[in-house]
Formats: C-alpha cells, structure tokens, sequence
C-alpha cells in the first residue's frame, strides 16, 4: 500500500469535506447576524429565531414543502421502482421508447415543464394552484431519477438468485418479497432519498404551480434572496440542519450504516 | 417451470443484464422470454407510463402546440397561422453566446465534479470501513439544505465584502477586494458545488462494486500504482464516470437559478434567455420554442452518448 | 305613514336599483346571493351607497378613516335614522399578492386586527412572475388583490382579469391628489387605485465615486467597470439609452431601437450585473454605483447613509404601480377594504414613511416624514415632475421590437 498516496488522499477528502460544509457553516453564523440584510457581520444576537417561529409565512411554507416532499417521495419511489424493475427484467417491444420517456423529464427544461403544467392545469381544469398541483408536479419530475437507479441495481443483479429461491420451494411472490426486493432495496432507498432532495429543492417547477397560501420553502426563498435576505432565513436553513444532522446521529447509533453482509451495500455475484 | 402469471414470478427468466460484472452467456440470453414474462413486465411498469403520459406528455404536447402558435393583437396564444416561425426565430445567431455559456459552464462544471468526486469516493470506499454508508450520507448531508440557502451562501463568502475577501486582505495577500461574484468563476463554483453529490453517489457504487483483488493482482504482477489505476480500476469504474457524467451534465445544462444568483452581466445562460421570453417578453410561442430546441439538443447528445455505451450504463 | 322622499327605505330602494343597474344584476341573482353569502355581504355595496348619500359628504382633509359601517360595533347601526340594515361584515378572507418588502411594518397586522379578516399575503419575486400568475387563469390565478404597474393596467381591463372598483366601498379615494384621480392608465380610477410612484435615477456610493454625478454619461464611465449595474428591467434600461440619446422611451421606432441598443451594447462589458436588487447590491459594496428606484434609494440610506441619489436633468422615468381587485376574486368586499385602508391618510404615511416611496394621498402628507417629503430625489416639485417621462403600455407587437434587442442584448 502506498502510504503517501495515502495521506494525500485523506487530505484531499478532508478538504472536500471542508469545501461542502463551508457555505453550512457560513449559513449558520450568519444566522446570528444582527443586521436585517446580512451582507457584513454587524453583531451577535439571536432574536431572528422566535421571530422565525412567528412568521407565519415561513413556517406554512415549510409545512407545504414537506408534505410536498413526502407525497412525492411515496408516489415517485412505488412508481418509479416498478417502472424500474419492469425494464430491467423484461425486454419487449415498447422497451426502447420506455426508455426514453423516462429520459425526456431529465432533459426537459424546467420552466417547459413548470409552464407546461401551469396550462395544463388552468386550462384544462381551471385550477389556480394548489398543495396537490405542486405535489402531482414532484412525482413527475421524480420518478425517472428513481427509476434510473432502481434500473441500474436491478439489470446487475443475477437473476439465477431468484430462480434459485423459486428451486427451493418459493413462490413466486415469496421469491419477490424475500430475493427480488432486498437485492433492490438499497437503490429503492437510494431513489427515495434522491426524490426527496430533488422535491425538496425544486425552485422553477414549482414556481408556476403555487396557489393562494400554497408555496414552497424555495420560492419563498428566492424572494427573499432576490430582494434581500433576512436571517430568518438562515435561521430556518440551520434548523433543517439541526434537524437532519440529529435524525441522521439517531440512525448510527441504531447502526443503520454498518457495511455488513445483508445490509446496505451488497456484493454482488462474482464476475462470470 | 410452470410459473404462475405473476410479475415477481414471470420475471425470474431475464432477457439480458449486461452490468459490467454479470454477463449472461449468450445461450442463457438467448432464452426466449414467454409471453407472460412480457406481460408481467408491461404491468410493472404501467402504472409509472400511464402516470407520466398523463402529467409529463400531455402538458408537453400542449406546449409543443403552444410553440407552433404566435400571439395576436391583443397579446394572447392564437393557432390562427401555426407554423415553426417560432424554431427559425429561435436559431438566432445572437442567442450564441448564451448557448455557448450554458454549454462550457455545464462542461467544466462536469469535469470538476467527476475530477474532484472520484478521489472521495474512493477514499470513501477504500478507507471508509464500517462506516462508508454514514461518509457518504455525510457528502449528501449539505444536499438536504435547501440549494437556493446553499448558493446564497456563496455570495455571502464571495462578495466583495465577504468572507473570503475579508479574509484575503487580513492576511494582507490582497489590499483592495478581488471580484469574485458575478463571473465565471462564481457561476462554475456555484454549480460544481450544487451537481458534486449528483456525481458522487453513482462513481461511489461503481468503485464499491468492484474488486480490489484485481487492483493487488496487478499489483502482485509488477504493475505500478499508476498502471493498475490505469488500465485496471479506470476501465472497471468507467460505467460509474459515465453515469456520474450524464447525471451532472443534463441537468447543468438547463440550470437557470445558480447562474442568474451567482453569474452577472457576462455570464447570461440559454436558460434566462428562455425565461426572459416567456415573462419579460410575454412570448409563450417563441420562449416554447427554443425550450424546445434546447431540450432536443439535449436529448440528442444524450441518447448519442447512452446508444455508445448503452450496456454499461442503463442496464 | 306616507313614504317622503328622504325616507330611508325610498333611499334604499333607489341606491339598490343603482346597485343592480351598475352591476347588471338581476333582483332575482341578487336573492341567490343573499342566500349565498348572507344580506350582509350582499347588501353591504347599497348600505354604503344610503350612507354616502344619507350624510353630508366630508371634506377631503377630514377624511374618514374607515369603510362605512365596517368599523362600527357589530351592534350599532351606522346612523340611527336609517332603517334597519344589516351591518356590513365581509369576508373573512384576503388573498393579496404584492412584491417583498413593500408595504408597512404592520400594516397586514393592524388590518387584520381591525377587521377581523384573515390575510394571505404572497409575494412574488418580480414583476413578470406576478403577471404570468394573475393571468395564468385570465382572472387573477386566485388571488383577491394585486399590485400591477401602471403599464399593465389598459391590458389587464381588457382582458377582464380586473373587477371593476365599487366606489362606494372606498371613500378614501377622496384622499387622492387632484391628479390622481383620473389618470391616462385608467380614466376615473374605475378599476385600479393609484399606490406608489417613483422616479428611476441612479445611485452611488461616494466613498468609492467622490464625483459629483448628474447625467446619464455615468453609467458609462470605464472608471467603474465591473462595479457598476443597471436594472434588470428591459423596458427602464432601453429608457436610460433613450434619454441619453435623446429619444423616447416609447419609441417604436426600428432605428431609434437600433440606436439605443448599440450604446447598450458597448455598455455591456463595463457593468458587472443587471439587478433585481439594487438595494442590496449597493449596500452590500458590489456596486459602487448602480441605475436605480427612488424608493430604493431610501432603503439603501438605511444602511448605508452617504449614498447619494440623483434624477439626471435629461430625462427620466416617472413611474407608478395600482392595486387593483382580480375579476376572479373570492373576497370581493374585503378587497375593496384593504384598498380603502390603504389610502387611509395614517396607513398612507405609514406605508410610505416604511418604505420610501411617495404615494398618491394628499390627506398622508402631513403625517409622512419630512425627510421623506422635503426630499427632492424622492418627492420631486411639479417642475421636475413635468419634465418626467411615464413608460407606457406597449402592445405585443411593439414590446416584441424591445425583446428582440434586449435578448440580444443579454445573450
């Protein structure tokens, strides 16, 4: 083993890490700041966070933004995997132009896909806007991101497994349930949480397909930056932080990230 | 083998898979594929088409509908002449500059990722141990923050009263600010920072998939470092790279919001120019149109880059 | 007893015809309405109309602070001599749908308080958003209240996104300037209401540009190259060319067009960015001198007070913005209530007093600041005023003219 290659290697992750973790750290600091613009550290206090909590606009907007965010991670994760598992399994006829139309989301400019939505729905259905319109938008945008990983892990994984189980009694649903789906699983989960991020993050999509008192946390964002920021926008963002840093601790000492046989990243069979 | 008609079970019998590390012989994949098999494989992904060709397909071909119109007096869609007037108007030689700038920004933004994504998820790999799951959810931990909070970071640290600057000229390295925000320089380390996770996860399972056996075998062989990483770990992860490639490059390319936060006067994507023309100049035809351009470039290159490398990467 | 001519229920018989006639409604849609939303909310446009007509109308300086009758006590009749009417109580909602940081501090607060009626108060982040959203239904994509530029104003009445304003409902409209209150955008104010106007000067920091600026010429000085910026809005920018070169910034003219963006063009690679946010890109350094909004410029002292401000003498924009009631609103009555509370002569100077920009209100001006009001940069004299330049509305063909050259421009 080359140890100097090493060393060097580990200090450039390190830095890495570093690059990623900088604009958090700055957002966080920040967050204190007392002036209202936050462009120059004026002093330390911490008054932007109960009036955070009073801000009624903020908070319904992260509300909306998560219930978003869960309705697309559930739709797009069922939809996406199956329409994953069917491609990578079967070879027919419509196979290619499938393939394809899961392609096209990902290449679609977003503000084709956000304006054509807005007309679809305005026109079409007279509605101006809603939890649900921004929700149906997430799982479109999202199901082909899950759909390309669930893909990826199904087509390398040796079928022989699951005509094996099916050799030694299985049924055919058995087969699913105990071979198929936890050879998957870690992509599934992989896709979900792709899902997630994407939804919520999304900016443009979302932006023509908000209602009366049904916007995102991002767009509220994008004002506020686009007019001059308050910290209680950093004080939201340290928060989700927090949040998901705790969530995230929780789960390891659960041990939910041990590489061990049978969990998260799996072998696959050798080479042929 | 009398298998019920059931997808789990009707799809034990595969067509191909071509995953860089399980190839079927070819009489296995010469098996023929029953017709249940195909059936079970239409249901499983029915309920995904049929979602898409509702929410995706449909509001598309209004708009490509919309794209063939023009406006009347009165500022309003009409198909009285419909027409591709708009996709001629939409080629403009002025629009280059743009298109040139979403091009070499979503390029090096590209490259930057996967030269910089490579090495981490490497390290992860190698060195992670029993916790490379929770180093890797590390590197996604900052994607979970809201990417528009992210990207106001960065103008905080790069402006010229920023944090850089201000720490630049207390070392004394700088007396009066550099600009940093609102060039290229911003706008590319804007979007590498934004695309860097998208890059990481599918090199991470490339790199993890494969053997390191073979890297000391080479090894044992008298090869150098260099040589094995080479000619043994660079051709194994290759699929990972191309992934890590298209997943960072398809969407860089429409990215609208890190250059209009991060870019200025010069750094103007095709992007804005299509968002201008739908709300600046109210032009929903034309601003459908070179969306529409764009899009097919997009899909063009991409579906070039995938039919070369179809096996390594989707299947 | 015999029906006189003043007789309370003569009056509301005649002003609920009026009603019915302005609206062209029927007496049988208006019982469907009743039913619908109770005779309160129904009637409260004719309760109002027998109040206008029943009292002496009141002075311009005096004006009454509140909608008829909305204010008063649940309990209490508006006036004791009228017949019995149902106090008008209206909706319980507000959708209103304004830019960020542009209305007072507590305004939305001390409405809602007053009334009782809850606000939903979406921003949007420019004004081209704002358009797209109101008319993406035709009737205002949900919303009950807006605020769109004086320019929209002919097109969204014609296209029927906009209600027609009840005047009885906002008697503060006397509050408005004599020249107000029937301006070119919409004659006798019938669907919009005049809120803020402004001038678009440019503003710069002098400790970076010791200079004492005063034209146009400024903005293409090489000296602040990369920290110099113009508004990211097409139709001011091609403005600043026109005055600069002496045309109208109406123009639709091909070759005045052609002339205004070749100066545009060779003032590209000097500027570092065309801005939403002059405010914060001044006040934060990145621009040491930047095209910019009267009002904005007030902001900006805020936090960094010796920024100066200036309206060059060759020319410039005078602009204005409406609020306005969608056609498709839900809260029709209480829409109107926010309006009157707006030109509200305390509201009025609250408002401006916030956030720097002179409104249409001659009873606010006594309570708006005087550094606000005594400040020629931000209440101009009637002198300079003449000299101003309104944008106008510019139809399809003729706004396609500008965005071809500005999409060149920006490319």
């Amino acid at each position: 083993m080359n140890r100097g290659g090493n060393r060097w290697l580990t200090a450039f992750a390190l830095l890495i890490y570093a690059f990623l973790f900088a604009p958090i750290v700055v957002l966080i600091v920040f967050s204190f700041n007392i002036s209202r613009r936050n462009f120059v550290w004026l002093g330390f206090t911490t008054d932007w966070y109960p009036k955070l909590f009073a801000n009624q606009s903020l908070t319904d907007a992260l509300g909306v933004t998560l219930q978003v965010a869960a309705i697309a991670v559930v739709g797009s994760t069922i939809l996406g995997s199956l329409l994953g598992l069917g491609l990578a399994r079967l070879k027919f006829r419509g196979s290619g132009a499938t393939e394809t139309l899961i392609l096209l989301p990902m290449v679609t400019p977003e503000i084709i896909m956000g304006i054509s939505l807005l007309i679809f729905f305005a026109q079409l259905f007279g509605q101006n806007g809603s939890l649900g319109q921004i929700a149906i938008a997430h799982v479109t945008f999202c199901i082909s991101y899950v759909a390309v990983t669930v893909r990826a892990r199904a087509a390398g994984m040796d079928p022989r497994l699951e005509e094996a189980a099916r050799d030694l009694g299985a049924s055919a649903r058995g087969a699913f349930w105990h071979v198929t789906l936890p050879l998957i699983a870690p992509a599934v989960a992989a896709g979900a949480m792709l899902a997630f991020a994407l939804s919520f993050d999304d900016l443009v999509i979302t932006s023509f397909n908000t209602g009366v008192g049904s916007t995102t946390l991002p767009v509220e964002i994008y004002s506020a930056i686009k007019l001059g920021v308050s910290p209680q926008i950093n004080a939201i963002s340290t928060i989700i932080v927090a949040v998901v840093s705790i969530a995230l601790l929780i789960a390891w000492r659960l041990g939910a990230f041990r590489t061990e046989r049978g969990s998260m990243v799996v072998e696959d069979a050798p080479p042929a | 083998m009398a298998a019920p008609p059931t997808p789990a079970g009707a799809a034990g019998v595969n067509g191909t898979a071509g995953a860089a590390g399980t190839t079927l012989s070819p009489a296995v994949a010469a098996i023929r594929v029953p017709f249940v098999n195909r059936l079970a494989g239409i249901v499983l992904i029915l309920p995904g088409v049929l979602w898409l060709a509702l929410f995706f397909l449909a509001p598309l071909v209004i708009i490509l509908v919309v794209s063939l119109g023009t406006r009347d007096a009165g500022g309003h869609i009409t198909l009285a002449n419909p027409g591709v007037q708009n996709y001629i108007q939409a080629t403009r030689p002025e629009y280059l500059p743009a298109f040139a700038n979403s091009l070499r920004y979503a390029g090096i933004t590209t490259i930057l990722s996967i030269l910089i994504g490579y090495p981490i998820a490497y390290w992860i790999s190698r060195f992670g141990g029993r916790q490379k799951i929770l180093l890797l959810i590390l590197v996604m931990l900052p994607f979970w923050t809201s990417y528009l909070i992210r990207t106001y970071a960065w103008m905080i640290i790069l402006r010229d009263n920023g944090v850089l600057n201000s720490i630049l000229q207390a070392v004394g390295l700088t007396n009066d600010p550099i600009v940093f925000l609102n060039t290229d320089f911003s706008v590319i380390l804007g979007m590498t920072y934004g695309f860097l996770p998208f890059a990481i996860l599918p090199l991470f399972v490339s790199i993890d998939r494969m053997d390191h056996h073979l890297v000391e075998a080479a090894r044992d062989l008298f090869a150098s470092g260099r040589a094995a990483f080479l000619h043994v770990t660079l051709p194994l992860t290759m699929p990972g790279i191309i992934a890590a490639a298209l997943l960072t490059f398809i969407p860089a390319i429409g990215d609208y919001v890190t250059p209009d936060l991060l870019g200025g006067a010069q750094t103007t994507t095709i992007a804005k120019i299509v968002q201008v023309l739908f709300t600046s100049g109210r032009d929903w035809p034309y601003g459908s149109a070179l969306g529409f351009l764009l899009m097919v470039v997009t899909l063009a290159g991409t579906l070039l880059a995938l039919r070369t490398l179809r096996r390594e990467v989707l299947a | 007893m015999t029906p006189g001519p003043q007789d309370p229920q003569i009056v509301f018989e005649r002003e609920l015809e009026r009603y019915l006639t302005d609206q062209r409604m029927t007496r049988r849609q208006m019982l469907a309405r009743v039913a619908a939303v109770g005779a309160a909310v129904a009637l409260a446009p004719v309760v109002a109309a027998c109040n206008a007509a029943g009292v002496t109308s009141p002075s311009p300086s005096a004006a009454s602070p509140s909608a008829p009758g909305a204010s008063a006590p649940p309990s209490a009749t508006p006036s004791p001599s009228r017949s019995p009417t149902p106090v008008p109580s209206p909706e319980s909602e507000l959708f209103i749908y304004n830019w960020d940081a542009y209305i007072g501090d507590h305004t939305v607060a001390d409405f809602q308080s007053k009334y009782g009626i809850r606000v939903k108060y979406d921003k949007f982040p420019d004004a081209d958003t704002q358009m797209t959203k109101l008319r993406s239904d035709g009737k205002g994509g949900g919303y009950d209240v807006s605020y769109p530029a004086s320019t929209e104003i002919p097109a969204l009445i014609t296209d029927g996104v906009l209600l027609a304003l009840d005047p009885g409902l906002i008697p503060n409209a006397a509050n408005l300037r004599p020249e107000w209150t029937s301006p070119g955008y919409d004659p006798g104010n019938k669907y919009s209401m005049p809120n803020y106007w402004w001038t678009t000067g440019f503003a710069w920091d002098p400790g970076r540009i010791p200079d004492d600026l005063t034209s146009w010429d400024a903005l293409w000085d090489i000296r602040w190259k990369s920290h110099m910026g113009m508004l990211d809005d097409q139709r001011e920018v091609f403005a600043v060319a026109g005055f600069r070169l002496g045309l109208s910034p109406n123009t639709t003219s091909e070759t005045d067009l052609d002339a205004m963006l070749a100066i545009l063009k060779e003032q590209k690679p000097l500027l570092r960015k065309y801005t939403d946010d002059d405010i914060g890109d001044v006040t934060s350094g990145d621009l040491w001198i930047s095209h910019a909004w009267s009002g904005d410029w007030y902001q900006m002292i805020a936090d960094k007070p010796k920024t100066k401000y200036v309206v060059p003498a060759t020319g410039a924009v005078r602009g204005n913005d409406t609020m306005v009631v969608l056609s498709g609103a839900k809260h029709p009555i209480a829409a109107q209530l926010w309006i009157n509370y707006n030109l509200d002569a305390q509201v009025s100077a609250n408002n401006t007093n916030y956030i720097g920009y002179m409104g249409p209100n001659a009873a606010a001006e006594a309570l708006i600041d005087p550094a606000i009001t005594g400040d020629q940069r931000l209440n101009p004299p009637q002198s300079i005023l003449d000299k101003l330049v309104e944008l106008l509305y510019l139809p399809p063909a003729d706004l396609d003219k500008y965005t071809k050259r500005w999409t060149e421009l920006r490319a």
